[in-house]
């Protein structure tokens, strides 16, 4: 039941996700950060099994850690996206990993890229993606709001309209989302 | 849903005078949702022999980077390209090897031989080839493109009509299938180069 | 390969950079049998002295010239064993290859991977170099082929070669008598008659051995009458 969203603006990338950690029917935590900082420019926002989730990613997370610390340089976002794909679907036929990702990052030659993953390994570079149910609220929010290269004041009007739609329309109850934003100066939280 | 239909999207091509087509529809869903609409389906393996691949998004990716490292090997080891008659035995092999736990996907294989003849293939999950001179289909709308692709087809035709040809058969069969569509890219292969072209479909 | 005594390369270099065990081997290559090759405009033909050590050995069931593909073989000079485990090796790995491309494996490519197989016996633990070279005979894409593989797993390709007890006078007489656009018949006249050269003996059509790759692209070894015939015309 996670919620997540990312959309690339002007130079930076936007992610948001919910705070609720729930089990069941259960609201176990109010205050989760769903979004993970792989390294100084790239944020990887996980929804899915818990477990998994955890694991997962923090394998990725000290994966790219240990390449920076092996050669010294951070490898690009597109090169993450794809070595996270390529776990994936090595896991798929032998202990699937129920894990959906967007991976966010700012990248020194391509800019701000959103790569959206599944839990398959279906790997896709877009301007903006959501996962889970909220997501056929959100890209329908998003279609029609979003524009190319927005500044960070109208990403962030666009993405407090797209969380309201869920808030309003999604059956369960997500009061709190955590917005990040990364640019090329690294990660700030923008809390909502 | 099959696993074969999980992500929509389908691939033809066509063989004329001297010259291949192929084109594959641009829609990426999770089932009835759609999630984008510049997936990528027809890989170019060299300049005389483009690789389409349906199905499952994540194995059209494992496939294809698969088959770039396979065909790149081949290319430093023997100096010389893969011809797309070797290439379709290798495609083969590589899907029967998974052949208890197999890619879902169908690739469809368009090249011109050394001798500038067109060549198809296409090929179903397990690696059970189909070789025709006229077209080939593949996806989850294949039935509706086998009909549209008889009705249109017409041998020998030049680059140009040949591009008419299998962009009216692509975009009849498309817009009645509601998991492919967004979009057609067509590549055509003559022995002078490769040309890529975009048609607009019915946007849903 | 249990005690760790010989779990290093029997391979080493001498202090003036030699592989000295190398060297050995291509002395049992010097020691073995003569076999020669030479390649025709139309063709390859591979010849070899079939030489048995007592006249009650059954001469027809000894086989120096192997066939590879249809379209490739193979005669050595030196250790026989050494030799079937190689031939052994090279029709595999040209199966495995039709199996993946359905294609037969071009010469070179064979070559290739037979020179990676005897290269791997020098720098492997516990194993010995190969004691014989190949003289590899094929027809590809690219047209009629003659390599020689060494212990070494380092391989040439020739216009026409000799290996063995009596290469340095073959190969002298191949100097002379070898022109470019030789047909396939007079390259098995040329062949018969450079290992007549070299004989101990009376030269029969049962102590040598030859293998004939002609347009048709099928390698074959040829018949004892049809040696004879050779041997005949060559009088």
């Amino acid at each position: 039941m996670d919620s997540i969203i990312a959309l690339t603006g002007d130079g930076f990338v936007m992610c948001a996700a919910d705070m609720t950690n729930a089990r069941s029917i259960v609201v176990m935590k109010e205050d989760m950060d769903k979004i993970m900082e792989l390294d100084r420019h790239r944020l990887l926002c996980m929804a899915g099994e818990p477990g998994d989730v955890a694991q997962f990613t923090e394998y990725v997370q000290k994966n790219v850690h240990l390449y920076q610390l092996r050669t010294g340089v951070s490898q690009s976002t597109r090169a993450i996206a794809n070595f996270t794909r390529n776990e994936l679907a090595k896991s798929l036929r032998k202990n699937p990993y129920s894990v959906n990702l967007l991976l966010g990052g700012y990248d020194q030659h391509d800019g701000p890229e959103v790569f959206y993953l599944d839990y398959l390994g279906t790997l896709h570079k877009m301007p903006f993606s959501a996962q889970g149910y909220c997501a056929y609220f959100i890209l329908a929010t998003l279609d029609r709001y979003y524009k190319p290269n927005m500044s960070e004041q109208e990403a962030l009007e666009v993405m407090r309209k797209a969380i309201d739609e869920v808030r309003i329309r999604f059956l369960i109850k997500q009061p709190d989302f955590l917005i990040k934003v990364v640019d090329k100066n690294g990660i700030r939280t923008v809390s909502k | 849903m099959s696993i074969l239909e999980y992500n929509g999207g389908c691939v033809v091509a066509m063989a004329g005078k001297e010259c291949v087509a192929i084109a594959a529809d641009r829609r990426l869903g999770i089932q009835l949702q759609t999630l984008a609409c510049d997936a990528n389906r027809v890989f170019r393996m060299h300049d005389k022999l483009f690789l389409g691949l349906t199905g499952l998004m994540t194995d059209i990716t494992s496939l294809h980077n698969s088959f770039d490292f396979k065909l790149n090997m081949y290319s430093m080891r023997e100096g010389r390209l893969m011809s797309p008659q070797t290439f379709s035995s290798l495609v083969a092999s590589t899907l029967y090897e998974k052949r208890f736990g197999p890619y879902f996907s169908e690739p469809v294989i368009a090249g011109l031989n050394k001798d500038n003849t067109p060549f198809l293939c296409a090929m179903d999950l397990l690696g059970a080839a189909a070789y025709a001179d006229d077209f080939v289909v593949s996806g989850t709308c294949a039935e509706s493109l086998f009909g549209t692709c008889e009705t249109f087809y017409r041998p020998d035709l030049g680059p140009d009509d040949l591009f008419e040809t299998i962009s009216q058969a692509m975009l009849s069969a498309l817009d009645r299938d509601c998991i492919s569509g967004w979009g057609v890219t067509v590549h055509i292969i003559t022995p002078e180069g490769v040309t890529a072209k975009s048609l607009k479909a019915r946007m849903d | 390969m249990g005690e760790s005594d010989y779990s290093f390369s029997l391979t080493t270099f001498s202090p003036s950079g030699k592989l000295v065990q190398i060297e050995y081997a291509l002395n049992a290559v010097s020691a073995g049998a003569t076999s020669l090759g030479i390649k025709a405009k139309n063709g390859v033909v591979v010849a070899t002295e079939k030489r048995m050590p007592s006249s009650l050995m059954d001469d027809s069931t000894l086989q120096k010239i192997s066939l590879i593909t249809d379209n490739i073989g193979m005669v050595y000079s030196g250790m026989g064993p050494d030799s079937r485990v190689l031939v052994r090796k090279a029709r595999k790995q040209a199966q495995a290859y039709f199996r993946v491309y359905h294609e037969q494996i071009p010469v070179s490519q064979l070559v290739r991977e037979i020179a990676s197989v005897m290269q791997e016996f020098t720098q492997s633990g516990g194993v010995r170099p190969f004691g014989v070279s190949l003289l590899v005979a094929g027809l590809d894409e690219d047209g009629s082929h003659l390599y020689q593989v060494d212990p070494s797993g380092s391989y040439f390709a020739w216009k026409a070669s000799a290996i063995g007890k009596n290469m340095v006078n073959a190969k002298t007489f191949l100097e002379k008598r070898y022109t470019d656009d030789m047909e396939l018949e007079d390259a098995i006249h040329t062949a018969i008659l450079t290992l007549k050269e070299g004989f101990e003996g009376q030269i029969t059509e049962l102590n040598i051995e030859l293998g004939v790759l002609g347009e048709s692209g099928k390698f074959r070894t040829l018949t004892a009458a049809e040696v004879k015939d050779y041997l005949l015309e060559i009088e």
